[in-house]
C-alpha cells in the first residue's frame, strides 16, 4: 500500500496534524490529527510502498515495546487510516 | 497616479490611471493612504488589455464554497495568470497575472469595478506577505478595554451578529473590522489585530491596532456554550480563515509557522451560540476572564 498524496504533515509541538495542502487533495479543508508514534510512522513511510509489517518493524526499532504490542497498534492505525482514505 | 497605502505596516501601491473612475472605488483605503513608497510587499496595476495567454497551463481551481468566489490558477510564461469568478457557477470577472513571488501585479476590469479591486489587493496583499508573520483573517472583530477580539466562522455563521451583540449588550464595544482584518505577530512576539480597507457589507474602515484579547470559532447551536480549544482545533479553526494558497509551498509554510505562533499565545475558544445577548455575556466572561459581580448574567 501507499499513503495518498496531497498532505503535507503539519507539527505543532507535540501534537501533529495532516493536512490536505497539496494539488492533488481533493478536499482542501481535510485536518487529521495524528500523535507522535503515528506521525512517525507516516513520516517512515510517505510516498513509499510498504505494508503492515513495515510499520510493526518501524514500532519496534523505534519503541521498547513487544511485537503483539506493535502489531495491534498497527493494525488499529491502519483501519483508521483506511476509514480516512489516507491509503490506497 | 500611483498611491501607496500601509495597512498592518505592510505598504503596498496601486496604479490606475488619473481620474480613472475606478479612483472612487479606494475611498475605504483613504484612511490607509501614505506618502513614502519605499519597501513595497506588492503594486497592482491596472491595464486596459490583458496579453495573450492562450498558452496558459491550468494548475487548479481553488472555491471554499458555492458562494465564495472561484478562482482559477494557470501558469503562464513562468508567472502566475488568476482568472477570478464571483460565485462557483459565475463567468470569470477579474484578470490577474502576478510574478511567482506575488509582489508585481497587472490586472484587468470585466465586472464590477468594486468586486475587481477588493478582490485583486486583497489577493496579493494576502499571498505577499504570507511568509511575513501576517494572516489576512475572514472574521469580525470588536474591541474591549484596549484589546481586539476576533469572532471566525463559515459565512452566514454569525459572526457580525455576534459582534454586534457585544456592541449592543457590552459597554464600551466598538467594532474594528467586521470581515477581514489582519493579525500580525511584531517582532517582540505580540500578537495584534490590524483594522483594514476590507470590511465586508459594513464600511468600517479603522486604521487602528489592538493586542488580541481572544480568537473565537463560532457555531450556530441551539444552546450556548463554549470552551477553551486544544491545539489542533485551534489549529483547524484558523487554517480554514486565513486566506492563502497553500498548495504553493512557501505560502503554506509562512501560513503554518504563523499560526502555531499565534496560537502558542493568544487563548482561542469554540462558540456554539444562538443570536441573544446571552450568548455576549457567556463569551465575554470567559473570554476577558470576569469574575464574581463582574460577570454579566448568561
Amino acid at each position: 500500500m501507499k499513503t495518498r498524496k496531497g498532505y503535507t504533515l503539519r507539527s505543532l509541538g507535540k501534537e501533529f496534524v495532516l493536512v490536505a495542502e497539496g494539488l492533488e487533495a481533493v478536499d482542501f479543508s481535510r485536518m487529521i490529527s495524528m500523535n507522535e508514534s503515528a506521525a512517525f510512522l507516516w513520516r517512515s513511510v510517505e510516498d513509499k510502498d510498504f505494508e503492515a509489517e513495515t510499520l510493526v518493524d518501524l514500532l519496534l526499532e523505534e519503541y521498547d515495546i513487544a511485537r503483539e504490542v506493535a502489531e495491534k497498534d498497527v493494525a488499529s492505525l491502519l483501519q483508521t487510516w483506511k476509514e480516512a482514505d489516507l491509503i490506497e | 497616479m500611483k498611491k501607496v497605502y500601509k495597512v498592518a505596516g505592510h505598504k503596498f501601491a496601486v496604479v490606475m490611471p488619473d481620474n480613472d473612475v475606478a479612483w472612487n472605488e479606494m475611498r475605504p483605503y483613504e484612511p490607509f493612504e501614505v506618502e513614502d513608497d519605499s519597501d513595497l510587499v506588492f503594486t497592482a496595476r491596472m491595464i486596459d488589455l490583458m496579453p495573450d495567454t492562450s498558452q496558459k497551463q491550468k494548475v487548479t481551481v481553488c472555491c471554499t464554497a458555492p458562494n465564495m468566489p472561484r478562482y482559477d490558477i494557470y501558469d503562464w510564461k513562468g508567472q502566475w495568470l488568476m482568472e477570478i469568478a464571483p460565485m462557483l457557477e459565475a463567468p470569470i470577472r477579474v484578470y490577474i497575472v502576478a510574478d511567482k513571488s506575488f509582489t508585481e501585479a497587472q490586472f484587468r476590469v470585466l465586472g464590477s469595478l468594486r468586486f475587481t479591486i477588493n478582490t485583486v489587493i486583497m489577493v496579493m496583499y494576502a499571498f505577499a506577505t504570507a511568509r511575513k508573520d501576517t494572516l489576512l483573517m475572514h472574521s469580525s472583530v470588536t474591541i474591549k478595554d484596549g484589546k481586539g477580539y476576533l469572532f471566525l466562522g463559515k459565512s452566514g455563521t454569525g459572526k457580525s451578529t455576534h459582534s454586534q451583540l457585544w456592541i449592543d449588550n457590552i459597554e464600551g464595544c466598538e467594532l474594528l473590522n467586521d470581515d477581514n482584518p489582519v493579525l500580525r505577530i511584531e517582532p517582540d512576539g505580540e500578537v495584534r489585530v490590524y483594522g483594514s480597507p476590507w470590511s465586508g457589507k459594513t464600511p468600517c474602515y479603522r486604521n487602528l491596532d489592538y493586542p488580541v484579547g481572544a480568537i473565537v470559532d463560532l457555531h450556530q447551536a441551539k444552546v450556548n456554550e463554549i470552551r477553551q480549544q486544544p491545539m489542533v482545533q485551534a489549529y483547524a479553526s484558523m487554517v480554514v480563515s486565513c486566506s492563502g494558497l497553500r498548495f504553493i509551498k512557501e505560502m503554506a509554510d509562512g501560513l503554518h509557522s504563523t499560526i502555531v505562533k499565534i496560537i502558542n499565545s493568544v487563548p482561542c475558544y469554540s462558540l456554539d451560540c444562538l443570536p441573544n445577548d446571552k450568548a455576549a455575556f457567556l463569551c465575554y466572561n470567559t473570554v476577558t476572564q470576569q469574575h464574581g459581580e463582574s460577570r454579566l448574567a448568561e
